[in-house]
């Protein structure tokens, strides 16, 4: 398909559409894909960006994924929160204004169990307006028992949708079963959950045919869950602990990345593209005036990392380590509202 | 790309999209034909063999008793013709089923064309009792086609109980007056995962074209043709249009280029 | 005297009410291969009309295929 006619005329997701946006040629076209894209994000959006914050509760993991420091082989020092810990944390995101929380946890399943999160959750819903989950995939069962508990957001990466790569980075554990994975957030939909969080590990495979799979798999999941919303996000390899950064040879450059994400807010007007404290601030500061709609902010991707600011057991470094109040404060120079606190906690005391 | 089943489904369905596949059945035609409104059964005969459609809507009414009349479905070669009995005259979901049932025990086929029209002056379809019918109906084994308002997610929630296809109207029936509900047609298309059929309204030819240049799976005409000065050459045009309609939206049109916004450069910052 | 009732009418007959479906259909001018009958809200199948006993008070739907959109 012609570049132009792919930019301006066509709408909507099809394949060939996102092949053209998506190819070098494209590049030239950058500054108008930015512009339309800029053009249906503040359209379906407005000026706004919501925030949330990662609460990670446990870097124990059964699984032996190369790229992550939580792997099963790292001897990195390990910790879980108790149910107490998890609160004394979401307090201080509370504190900071947060109303989103994302409960994280590496594959833990003797101690992050459904009636731990479903405890948590419980707990939470007194302070944060939305709790969505980042966690192992689970049953349809356990998803309805997690969206009783006041979860409604799910967000799980099938890290490559390419079979082979697949199972080259997961020989082992209950991570390697790619169907499950790749199934379990039509689960999550089936069980009601709200919205629908993909993405793919950019790095492990070539990036053009994984924006294709994850098209077509947000496409499927749009049709068929159509009452549930889809979220991009883009975690993109970042140097870790004890990760082998020989092992990633398909890294891509932040052009391309802008290009992935102009390309997806292009064909998805109405998804959520998320962009994490991964990235450096001059990009998220630049992506949030252009089609970005959900910012984590202050991160700490350890457990326990909010009350003891210790780097040591990160599940990756953080290029974003600028206050929540610093990043509200620069999202509204560039006249971008900050939209975080959903209701004042004085009606309901 | 290699996924799970049903996500590859979703890729064979996009091999099928140049063909008009409804409950398994395939369709050379993209236009179909009501039978009503004509002046006689010839002139009905004449204007669906002009049309080459290969399915028409036929209604159920009581026999008058006074004038038993003539047998006007003798004048519909049914092996070349599916019927498609609609349930027009029912005003709630417990007519549209009793009419149903009639429809599938008179023809032994299973197709239905569900019209629920409470209000006499527009004709315009009940949706609540539209689903309830349809819920009915699809359970019972019945192939339905829904005859609703350009409402999406009322298609959808037809989608999810398993109708054939949406059937929403460009505008109120017999009006002639074309794609008033266009905005909301163009929505149905996009989240369709059954064909879409526009049913009601379109006047000209030319409406008919539009809808298919949208991207519709195809339309359904009665009253432009039926009540034309000369409905057999109305048909015959209504061919031609739903056709050109349909290889310009297989074509894929360059359309017209649209200006991006004149303001301050946004990708300065990428310069790797 | 007896009567049916006829697509919401009373239709009444002097002495007695056509003995079956069939014969009703037959003394209306009714052609049987082109209506669908119902007999007291059950649908008869097109075989069953001469199998099918009419009795005075009974209720008939005599419906066929008209032309529609």
């Amino acid at each position: 398909m012609d570049i132009q006619k792919a930019l301006y005329n066509d709408t909507g997701y099809n394949p060939e559409r996102l092949a053209a946006l998506l190819s070098p040629e494209a590049q030239k076209y950058l500054e108008p894909m930015a512009q339309k894209a800029r053009q249906i994000t503040r359209q379906r959006f407005g000026n706004t960006i919501q925030l949330y914050a990662p609460l990670y509760v446990s870097n124990f993991c059964v699984n032996s994924c190369p790229y992550c420091a939580f792997n099963k082989q790292s001897d990195l020092p390990r910790k879980r929160l108790t149910i107490e810990q998890a609160c004394k944390e979401a307090d201080i995101l509370a504190d900071d204004g947060f109303r989103h929380i994302l409960i994280v946890s590496g594959e833990d399943t003797k101690f992050v169990t459904i009636p731990y999160l479903v405890e948590l959750s419980q707990k939470l819903r007194e302070k944060f307006s939305s709790i969505s989950i980042e966690i192992y995939p689970v049953s349809t069962e356990d998803y309805e028992k997690l969206f009783a508990a006041g979860i409604d957001s799910i967000a799980i990466y099938q890290e490559t949708y390419d079979r082979q790569d697949y199972a080259k980075f997961h020989k082992t554990g209950p991570k390697a079963d790619y169907d499950w994975r790749l199934e379990t957030l039509q689960r999550a939909a089936q069980a009601g959950f709200r919205s629908l969080g993909l993405g793919f590990l950019i790095g492990l495979s070539g990036w053009q045919a994984q924006t294709q799979a994850l098209a077509q798999h947000a496409d499927f999941l749009t049709k068929k869950y159509w009452q549930s919303k889809v979220s991009f996000s883009f975690p993109r390899l970042r140097p870790a602990e004890n990760v082998d950064e020989k092992l990633f040879k398909y890294m891509i450059t932040d052009t391309q990345l802008a290009q992935m994400m102009f390309a997806l807010r292009l064909c998805f007007p109405d998804a959520e593209i998320v962009l994490s404290t991964r990235e450096k601030p001059d990009f998220r500061d630049n992506m949030a005036q252009i089609c970005v709609t959900r910012m984590s902010a202050g991160s700490r991707t350890n457990p326990g990392g909010y009350t003891q600011k210790n780097e040591s057991l990160s599940q990756f470094e953080i290029a974003d380590d600028r206050t929540p109040a610093k990043i509200v404060s620069v999202l509204k120079s560039k006249n971008i509202e900050a939209v975080w606190k959903d209701w004042d906690r004085a009606f309901i005391k | 790309m290699d996924t799970k089943s049903n996500l590859s489904d979703l890729s064979a369905a996009d091999d099928m999209k140049d063909k008009l596949i409804i409950a398994g059945k395939e369709f050379s035609s993209r236009l179909f034909i009501g039978t009503g409104k004509y002046a006689s059964n010839k002139i009905m005969a004449q204007s669906i063999e002009a049309s080459g459609t290969q399915m028409v809507t036929v209604a159920l009414r009581r026999v008058d008793i006074q004038n038993p009349q003539d047998n006007m479905l003798a004048a519909i070669d049914r092996k070349k013709y599916l019927l498609l009995p609609n349930t027009s005259g029912a005003r709630n979901a417990d007519e549209a089923v009793r009419l149903a049932r009639l429809a599938r025990a008179a023809t032994e086929i299973n197709w239905l064309k569900l019209e629920v029209t409470p209000d006499p002056y527009y004709l315009l379809p009940d949706p609540v009792e539209t689903l309830k019918a349809a819920e009915i109906l699809v359970k019972e084994g019945f192939v339905v086609l829904p005859y609703i308002n350009a409402d999406p997610v009322l298609a959808k929630k037809l989608q999810d109980i398993g109708t054939a296809t949406v059937m929403p109207l460009a505008s109120p029936i017999g009006s002639n007056q074309g794609l008033k509900t266009k905005a909301a047609i163009e929505i149905i298309i996009a989240q369709a995962t059954v064909p879409v059929v526009i049913d009601a309204g379109l006047g000209m030819p030319s409406h008919a074209a539009e809808a298919m240049e949208m991207g519709a799976d195809a339309v359904l005409i009665n009253t432009a043709i039926a009540t034309a000065g000369d409905p057999v050459k109305m048909a015959e045009a209504f061919k031609k249009a739903v056709q050109a309609g349909r290889e310009a939206f297989e074509a894929g049109s360059s359309g017209v280029k649209n200006q991006a916004d004149a303001s301050s450069p946004l990708t300065g910052f990428l310069r790797d | 005297m007896a009567i049916l009732k006829i697509n919401g009418e009373d239709k009444i007959f002097e002495n007695s009410v056509p003995s079956t479906l069939k014969n009703l259909l037959e003394s209306l001018k009714v052609d049987e291969a082109t209506v669908v009958a119902e007999v007291n809200g059950q649908i008869i199948p097109r075989g069953n009309f001469q199998n099918t006993i009419l009795r005075d008070g009974h209720k008939i739907e005599l419906i066929r295929f008209v032309g529609g959109g």
